[in-house]
Formats: structure tokens, sequence, C-alpha cells
């Protein structure tokens, strides 16, 4: 694109709508990190992604941080279009959630139930089927 | 109470800050006021008191039990030079969610507070200056525990001296799947009894939160074992100990004063489900597994919207059940065997699919299937096969049975004309009470009407068929096998001749029929033209079975052999040869790599294609073993015995194990030997000699399980 674009990108600034500075660091470090991975296969278009959510050592460090950053950083990512940094965000997020109980996702994000009783109990008879095997 | 006792009760404690933001090392500061005379367990010792003193409380006195403790606390810092400067900093309070009702409140204050230890150095300081304090300002008469036997620490001193604490800490943790903290000095030790881990001050390095939030986890399954009744909307013990903590604003933490200083950073909780657009919201749910999304639906309706997506469901659904059993030779003998995985269109209920195939498969683990009964064979049923719209079963009476799995109705009868049935040798038509079985549905056809009367047909028994799209291929006991018609109405195009002797298997693929025989050969004949191309000949005894993969062929042999083909060449490329005697039945496995066969030493046998070893044995019937089937992507193996009875057995289980994989033992279902046994996703269908063809359902009456079908 930069060479397209020819002298005037390298001189002129590139306005980035939507992505604050901190962002726009965490995610430079990150690219600037896995700039020399090689390409992804593009292989999730047939839905065949491999569903499993472990992440790279240095990812999960470089993704400790806040909620509002992480989400920052993925919707960076998404509006970017960078998907390896969405899929570890993603992942990231995919993995908070994980095993919880209804109220641990709650707290863990301070959601407010707003199910009446009876609400609650109609969606657990729904789904009772699949509780434990 | 020791660290390994203790660390099933941790409460966390996580950096909050950036990670581009380092944490001050402080705690080498300290280490001055270390004193070596108060011991390391102390402070975990007062806050397993504070926690059941606190139980036994309404909650309507904690409020002033905190006004009370702040004052006594403040009095005490002002003559401990090292809390001293705490004064200056009012405990601070999080700009969150002061929306709610009290016990909300609660539960949020609850939630954003945390409590951690340290046991060493600075603390140990406190503790030290903070007991002569305790022991002078108050004297809780009520109170169970000693400081080293003789000093009693008053509520002021429980309350903060002991507990080192920064405001602002999410209870729950972001990286759930690390290992526990081991007990060391560089990493988190596990605090009180429900209370804080005991934190180094490496934190930054992330290994020590990490290990910190699995120490929550563990925390967390505990909490859920010791209340089992435990409903979201009670305010947890924990919670109002923690807020009255919080209440309080005592135990701010000298040390990371500092940081808190410089960042201002507070955890900020956010709801991924209002802040990432729908599609981040799908693809993080792709992630999880089915029991956790269906768990997501309870969290908010936000949440059940999203949780509910089609998108989602359809990949959770296709990654269960679809993937599995990816297959080098595609399995062409039965290409008709349903796979229960609906329709193939995107726009299903792919969540409710999941439901009911997730049930069925809980119905097989568990052993319930309801037995359905179809009667109408006057003789011993040999052979059977099915898809999802019918069953088609061959008889010692001469005739082909179609019948609707549906209606359990015979919708076809094929044979002589006039059922010049030898004799009526059923006469044991009394309902059975099969053990295991959930519901027993005994249904009777008539013989259907409007007589079909083939031009062609085998008069004599039918003892194998095999179907596909296109053509059936039945052999018989009049030593030959007829091709008929699906398309054309069960239509006869032809028939095979060649064998000298009564035909015991069939096996078809796209190019080719193969035929094995009591004359002891395998007959490869041309599908379309009917042509013999090749005779196999080896065997030394009947046989019994065969079956292909790709150009690759099995066969089983009375004689005790079992051989595999190449059908390019016609030359035996391996053999396998039993314990002891004849073998009935063989079974490819989907992926060619082994074969299963069964017969009379009474267990099945798995065999290595490429080396020929024996790599395990299944034993568990009591006599011979007639019929296997193996159902790859469900990973399982039916048997079927002339002890009576059908086994399910797991065909992953390793040669090691001690029950061999058995997994249901269906027995008494018949009143006399199985002949036949085939497997799909929601049942087996087995056939016996006492003229019974028994449909074992596993989908029986499951609402919506019709979802499933192609």
């Amino acid at each position: 694109m930069i060479d397209d674009l020819g002298e005037a990108a390298t001189s002129e600034p590139i306005p980035i709508q939507n992505i604050n500075e901190a962002v726009l660091r965490k995610v430079i470090e990150w690219c600037t990190y896995h700039k020399g991975d090689p390409p992804a296969t593009n292989d999730d278009d047939n839905d065949v992604r491999k569903k499993t959510t472990d992440i790279d050592e240095w990812d999960q460090k470089f993704m400790q941080v806040d909620q509002e950053m992480l989400f920052e950083i993925i919707l960076a990512a998404n509006y970017l279009d960078i998907k390896a940094l969405l899929d570890v965000g993603c992942k990231t997020v995919a993995n908070m959630i994980k095993g919880k109980s209804p109220e641990e996702i709650r707290k863990t994000f301070n959601i407010q139930n707003d199910f009446t009783p009876e609400e609650e109990d109609q969606i657990r008879r729904e789904n009772e089927w699949a509780e434990d095997r | 109470m020791s660290p390994s006792e203790s660390s099933a009760f941790l409460a966390p404690r996580r950096q909050t800050s950036l990670m581009s933001k380092r944490r001050p090392i402080t705690s080498y500061d300290n280490d001055a006021y270390c004193d070596p005379d108060v011991p390391d367990a102390l402070p975990q010792i007062k806050l397993e008191y504070k926690r059941t003193k606190w139980k036994e409380r309404p909650i309507s006195q904690y409020l002033d039990c905190d006004q009370m403790e702040t004052r006594a606390y403040l009095e005490a810092t002002t003559n401990n030079p090292f809390m001293a400067h705490i004064q200056t900093t009012p405990p601070r309070r999080l700009p969150i969610f002061h929306r709610c009702s009290f016990k909300q409140g609660l539960q949020s204050l609850g939630r954003r507070m945390s409590v951690s230890l340290r046991p060493r150095c600075g603390r140990n300081k406190v503790n030290a200056s903070n007991v002569s304090h305790a022991a002078t300002m108050s004297s809780d008469p009520s109170h169970p525990h000693t400081l080293q036997g003789k000093e009693k620490p008053s509520r002021w001193f429980r309350s903060h001296s002991a507990v080192r604490r920064r405001p602002s800490l999410p209870v729950f943790n972001l990286y759930p799947e690390v290992d526990p903290p081991s007990y060391s000095f560089t990493s988190p030790l596990p605090g009180p009894t429900r209370g804080p881990p005991l934190l180094p001050f490496d934190m930054h390095t992330g290994a020590a939160a990490r290990a910190a939030a699995a120490a929550q986890n563990e925390a967390l399954h505990y909490y859920q074992k010791q209340l089992p009744g435990f409903h979201p909307e009670m305010p947890r013990l924990s919670d109002l100990k923690l807020t009255r903590d919080s209440e309080s604003g005592i135990g701010i933490e000298v040390q990371d004063r500092r940081e808190s200083v410089h960042s201002g950073v507070d955890v900020i909780r956010l709801d991924p489900a209002r802040v990432l657009p729908l599609e981040i919201i799908e693809q993080i749910f792709c992630y999880l597994d089915p029991q956790t999304l269906l768990r997501a639906e309870l969290v908010s309706r936000e949440w059940r919207y999203k949780a509910k997506s089609r998108h989602v469901w359809r990949y959770v659904f296709h990654w269960e059940y679809n993937t599995a059993g990816w297959n080098r030779y595609p399995a062409r003998h039965c290409p008709q065997s349903a796979k229960g995985v609906g329709k193939g269109v995107s726009d299903q209920d792919w969540q409710k699919m999941y439901l009911v195939r997730r049930k069925i498969d809980q119905r097989w683990a568990q052993g319930e299937a309801a037995a359905i009964y179809l009667n109408g064979h006057k003789d011993s049923v040999y052979c059977v096969q099915f898809d999802e719209h019918k069953i088609i079963t061959g008889s010692r009476d001469r005739t082909i049975r179609v019948w609707d799995t549906h209606t359990f109705q015979c919708i076809r009868k094929i044979g002589p004309p006039s059922q010049a049935s030898r004799s009526a040798s059923i006469s044991d038509t009394a309902s059975l009470s099969p053990p295991g079985a959930f519901h027993i549905l005994n249904t009777s056809s008539m013989d259907p009407s409007g007589g079909f009367a083939p031009h062609d047909y085998h008069d004599a028994s039918i003892l194998c068929l095999q179907f596909d799209e296109d053509i059936m291929v039945t052999g018989s006991s009049d030593h030959t096998a007829i091709i008929w018609s699906i398309r054309e109405n069960y239509k006869p195009l032809c028939r095979l001749r060649g064998h000298k002797a009564g035909v015991l298997d069939v096996c078809i693929n796209e190019q080719h029929i193969v035929t094995c025989s009591k004359d002891t050969t395998i007959c490869v004949w041309d599908r379309h033209s009917g042509e013999l191309i090749k005779k196999l000949t080896g065997h030394r005894g009947p046989v019994n079975a065969v079956q292909m993969r790709g150009n690759l062929l099995a066969s089983a042999s009375g004689d005790g052999m079992a051989k595999l083909w190449n059908l390019t060449d016609g030359l035996c490329v391996k053999e396998f040869s039993s314990k002891d005697r004849g073998l009935a039945c063989v079974e490819f496995s989907e992926d060619g790599r082994s074969i299963l066969a069964g017969g009379n030493d009474q267990v099945i046998y798995e065999y290595d294609t490429s080396t020929g070893d024996l790599v395990r044995e299944l034993s568990g019937h009591k006599r011979l073993v007639r019929s296997l089937h193996l159902d790859s992507s469900n990973n399982r193996i039916v048997s079927g015995s002339y002890d009576m009875s059908v086994k399910v057995w797991d065909s992953r289980r390793g040669r090691d194990t001690g029950d061999g994989g058995l997994k249901i033992n269906f027995e008494g279902w018949t009143t006399s030997w199985m002949l036949a046994a085939k497997s799909d996703y929601r049942k087996i269908v087995c056939t016996s000699q006492d003229g019974r063809v028994v449909i074992m359902d596993f989908g029986y009456g499951l609402d919506g399980v019709e979802m499933l079908e192609a």
C-alpha cells in the first residue's frame, strides 16, 4: 500500500480513526513481535478453524491487560483487519468465559442479571438435557 | 494451616494496570522490618477467625462494626510509624455501578475487593507492632484464638494489619488455564480458608498472575462444593465479609501505594456482549464448548440472544459431529448409513439439534434404549441393513422384507409369489421384557397387499444382503446372488451364478460386487454387467464374511483365518489367524488400518493390517460371535452373538483396557441367537434366529429427533 501511495505515504500521516494511542502502541508491539510469522493458512473460510483456545506464551503475556484495553485491542484488530491478533483476542476472552457458571461470568464482566427467576428457570429447563452426562 | 491444605481457598489478586506499566518492586525495601519472631502463619489464623466470626452475624450489623473498626484502626495507626501515612490516603473507592440495591451493592463491592497476604517482611513488622496495640486496646471475650498462646488480637487488628489489600482488584481472573501455584517464595502462596493467595512481587512477569488465577479457580470449585444450594441471587458469605472490609477502608496496601497513585487506572469490567460487535462475539463463542455456551445463555438477555446464534451453534454442531471420523477410504459399502447431522442446509435450529444429539449420546452411554419389535418373518432372520427410511431384512423364510423406520410397518415383501411357507415355525410371539429397555413396542404388520411377484426370486433362505442408493444384492443358500434395483421398485436385474454352495456374505462398491460362499471361494463381479471378474481361492473352509475398503478386501473363514486381498491383482496380501477356531464375521476399520474379526473363539480380534499383528481382543461374549459392525464416526463396535446378547464396545480403547471397552450389554432381548446387528448414530437394528427384528432405539420419543435426519 505504501508503494502505491508513493512519497506521500511516508511523509503524510495516515489517520486511523477509532483507535487511541495506547491501543495502537499495543497493536504495533504485537505486530512487531509477530512480523516474522509465517502467513496463516486461510482455512477458516471453510469452517474448519481449529477449535483450540491455546495461546502462545508471549501472546498470553501480551494480553494481560485490563478488560477495556483487551476489548480495544480486539476492536482495533478487527478494524485494522489483523486476523491473527483478533483470534488471540477472541481466544483470550473465550478463556475468560470457559468453564464458568453464569454467575461467575457475570462477575467477571460486571454484568447485571436481567432475567426474572421464572425466565432463568425456563432457560435452565430448556438446556438441562445438556448438563453433566 | 499448611499451604497445601489451604490452596483450595484462594481469592484473587492481579495486577491491574497495563502491561507496559511495570509494577515497582518494593518488597525488598521492607526486608529491614522483618521480624523473625512473628510466625508467617499468623495472619492466616487471624483471617480464619474473622471469617467464622462474621458468618454468625446478621447482615445489618456489618456496617456498624465497620465504623467502629475504622475508628479503632485510625487510632492505632497514629501510633504506628509504618502505617502512619495511610491516613493521608482515604480508602479509595471505585467509580462503578452504584446503580442498584443494597444487596447488589454488597455484591459489587465484594467483587472489586480483594485482599492478599504477604507472609514476610514489612507486614510482619506491622503485625509485631500491632500485637502490642492489640493487647492493650481490645479484648474480645468471645475470641476463640490466641496469639502465640497469650495475646488476643482485637478486631481492628484482624481487620487490617494482617490484610494487605489493594482496593481495586478483580475477583476473577483472565487466565484460568494455568498450573496451580507451587509453594515457593517466588510464586503465590495459598491464603487462608477462602482468603487471598500470598503473592510474590514479580507479578509483572505474568506467571504469578496466572498462577493466582488458577488458584482462584480452584477456590471457586471448592466454593461451589461447599455451598451446593448456592443461588446466584443470594449474597455470598465472602461478599459480605469483603464488603465489610471495603467499607471500613482499612488494610490499604503500603507497598503498592506509589503505583496506584501513579497509574490511576481502575479495574474496568466491561460486558463484551455490549462492547464488541456481534460478529466478534460470535467468533469468541465459537471457541467455547457447548456446555459453557449453554450456561452463557443464563448470564443476561443480551448474552442469551447472542449465545443462541445459529452461526455459532452450526459451528459447534459440526465441530462435534461432522469432522470426526475423517477417512481415507470412504465407506462406500453403506453409503446411506445415517450420520445424524441433519439436512445439510444452514437454516436449522443447530442448538436444538445439538441438544437432541447429545441426549441420544447420553442414552448410549447409559445403555437406555427403546425396544421395538418388528414381527412378520416366519423364520430366522439372517441379515439386515438399514438407512433412515427403510430397514431391509432377509430370512430363512425365503422372503426379503422392507420395513418403514418410522411406522415400523412392513412395506414390501419380496419372495416366492404364494408364500409356501414351510412352516409357521415362529410360535414364540410372546412379549419380552428386555432389560435396559425404557419402552417396549411390539409391532406386527399384515403382509403387504397387492402381492408383488417378481419374475425372479430366491427359493431358499436369504443369507446376506447389501444395498446402496441404486441396487441391492442378496445372497442365498440357493448358491446364487440376485441384484435388485432399488430405484425401480426392487426389480430383479440379474442373477449371479458361480458359487457351488450357499452365498454367505456380500459387499458392494462402485465397481464391484464381492460374494463369498460355503464353497470356500470368493467371487468378484462387475457391478454393472454382472460378469464374474475373479475368483479368489485360498481359504480352506467356508468363507463366512467379506468386506471392502478401496481396493482391499478382508475375508473371514471357518478355517480360522482372516485374509486381506488386493482386488486389483486378486492376491492375498496378508493373513491373520484366530487363536483356535473358525471366524464368522469381519469388519474393516474406517481408515483401513485394522480389521476386526469374531467367531467361535467367543472373542473379537483386532488385527493391524500393515503388520498382521493381533492388536487386542475384546472378550465378553459367551458363545460364537456372529456379527460385527463398526461405526467409526461414533467409535462404536456392535457385536451380536449366539449367546443372545448384543454388546457395544468403545472402538478407541487400547489393548490394555481391563474391561475391553465394553459399553453396553443387552441380553435377553430375543429368545434365540443374534444373527445380525448393525447401528447408526441413534439405533441398533438386530435380527435373531427366533424370527424377530429388534430396533434398539436410543432416540425414541425425543422431541426434535427428526431434525437430525437427512
